[in-house]
């Protein structure tokens, strides 16, 4: 009796780790094979819900009851964690204003920057909005109308004497992995950008803002590379006054301009289409920049462009 | 003065919220605990096994699951069934993965600590016993298994300890854990004081680790 149970457990064994190194093989060639097809993928799958919709996705929209926005809870003043702990930032409550009028319910979900692709694409959240630069980005997302009119900017120490971008030369120069400001300054069509990079003594990525932004403070760095809201926030949060953001008189001495966007994926146009209209009624009533103006600390209802031409 | 009434008062508004998502991170490491235990000893049954192609299959998975990161596991795992089958993942698939991949990542490093453990035991006993008419089953149950229990504590405690601080990577998924709400306020409070809390949070927690198996291991110090 005991040898059969032993000989029964001895076959769960094999049975478990043959499965679960089938299982690895598969997953192992399935990584591979989507991160090598996905531009096909995407295609393939932004054709299908092109075709789609038409027929069916609009009767999909209808059902629709809940609305989930994908955000970098790290990103102050878009979308981030206030003084009482709530999720809260101008996107994220105009998503809730959105949501409001289309009678659906907001969720609001973190993700990892760095997988937020898979996210969108495997439906756990229905977009991305959260200063989400469009420039650059038309061919993977779906967006709606441009909302803010966003600059990538330089921070720097008010007594370093950096005041240009020339004055850059021989610094070191800090940005975010992954950025739109690190996307800027390796702009190949740009070679004022890849010029002013290659000036700088070197150039440190970072994982997140709060660790960057603690290297200048330290002065182990000179200048950071980023988005002008974000780096409002951080300048207000940590020592106003100490920090100069680099503008010259007509924002030449900025390092580049941009445009976000609420980002869907690609083909969902169905769903764009009901945020873009929302969106712009919003910014007809008045709602739009009332919603700005609760984050006018940070500058944005200068930087806002929707309803403006 | 006033820098301490504001970490005082910013410390009172995080300390729920970091409590609450807690106990997501005590979750991922019990459940992981729960599943990866018993896994792992079958990985080590089928890595000392005389069937060639049952060892070589156990080596194989063990080579895989210690030689890749934790972080690449669990991205596949998670979007696995979406890109490699088709079907559409939900929100609540979210968990599921996380204690998914970290069941088959642990249970890689617990059949090895048992290997080694079961592999200490003096080939005499295993003679002994079967002139004394046990099974090999009543051999393994009764005499072999209890010893290595007692011998394999510490590096199992080294892998749990290892465990509570791996936690934090389950928010490659997504999944709000402690360390996620700490680098939250951090962002937003332009600060590191949320992070050392976060620090303390799992010192405590490994304290109470540490000591409850070194009581474990008092308690099974007989015979000697």
């Amino acid at each position: 009796m005991k040898k059969k149970i032993l000989a029964l457990m001895m076959t769960a064994a094999m049975a478990v780790s043959m499965t679960a190194c089938g299982q690895q093989a598969d997953t192992a060639q399935g990584g591979q094979d989507a991160a090598g097809e996905t531009k096909q993928e995407e295609s393939a799958a932004g054709e299908e819900a092109s075709a789609e919709p038409s027929s069916q996705g609009a009767a999909a929209e209808e059902g629709r009851t809940t609305f989930t926005v994908g955000f970098d809870a790290e990103f102050p003043p878009y979308g981030y964690k206030d003084t009482s702990g709530e999720y809260v930032g101008f996107d994220l409550d105009l998503a809730e204003e959105v949501c409001r009028r289309n009678g659906w319910t907001l969720v609001k979900q973190p993700i990892d920057w760095d997988t937020k692709d898979m996210e969108l694409s495997s439906g756990t959240i229905d977009c991305i909005w959260n200063g989400f630069t469009m420039n650059g980005r038309e061919e993977q997302y779906t967006f709606t109308v441009p909302y803010v009119d966003n600059s990538q900017v330089f921070v720097v120490a008010l007594d370093s004497g950096i005041a240009t971008k020339a004055d850059l030369a021989g610094k070191v120069v800090g940005v975010q992995k992954e950025s739109s400001a690190l996307a800027a300054l390796e702009d190949e069509e740009n070679p004022d950008n890849i010029a002013l990079a290659a000036s700088f003594a070197t150039l440190n990525q970072y994982a997140d803002y709060n660790t960057a932004f603690m290297d200048l403070e330290a002065g182990a760095i000179d200048a950071l590379a980023m988005d002008i809201g974000v780096a409002s926030y951080n300048i207000l949060q940590r020592a106003e006054g100490q920090y100069n953001i680099l503008e010259g008189e007509d924002g030449s001495e900025r390092l580049a301009s941009e445009q976000y966007a609420v980002g869907f994926l690609k083909g969902n146009t169905e769903l764009k289409d009901i945020v873009e209209k929302t969106l712009l009624e919003m910014a007809e009533d008045g709602t739009f920049l009332k919603i700005a103006e609760k984050y006018s600390d940070f500058g944005l209802p200068e930087s806002i462009c929707l309803g403006k031409e | 003065m006033q820098g301490w009434m504001e970490f005082w008062d910013n410390f009172i508004v995080m300390l729920p919220q970091l409590t609450e998502k807690f106990g997501v991170t005590v979750s991922i490491f019990v459940l992981t605990l729960l599943f990866s235990l018993p896994l792992g000893l079958l990985l080590a049954f089928g890595r000392m096994a005389k069937n060639g192609l049952l060892c070589l299959m156990s080596k194989i998975y063990i080579s895989v699951m210690r030689g890749t990161p934790l972080m690449l596991q669990l991205v596949i795992v998670y979007f696995a069934p979406y890109y490699v089958f088709g079907i559409k993942i939900t929100n609540s698939w979210r968990f599921g993965a996380v204690i998914l991949a970290f069941v088959l990542n642990y249970a890689a490093y617990f059949a090895e600590i048992y290997r080694s453990g079961i592999a200490s035991i003096p080939v005499g006993q295993y003679e002994a016993a079967k002139i004394l008419g046990y099974t090999r089953g009543q051999t393994f149950g009764k005499i072999i298994l209890p010893q290595v229990v007692k011998r394999i504590l510490p590096p199992v405690t080294n892998e749990m300890i290892t465990l509570v601080k791996d936690t934090s990577l389950a928010f490659v998924l997504a999944q709000v854990e402690m360390f996620t709400v700490a680098k939250q306020f951090a962002a937003s409070q332009a600060s590191v004081m949320p992070l050392m809390v976060a620090g303390v949070f799992y010192y405590f927690f490994n304290l109470l680790v540490a000591s409850l198996m070194e009581y474990v291991e008092k308690k099974l110090n007989y015979y000697r």
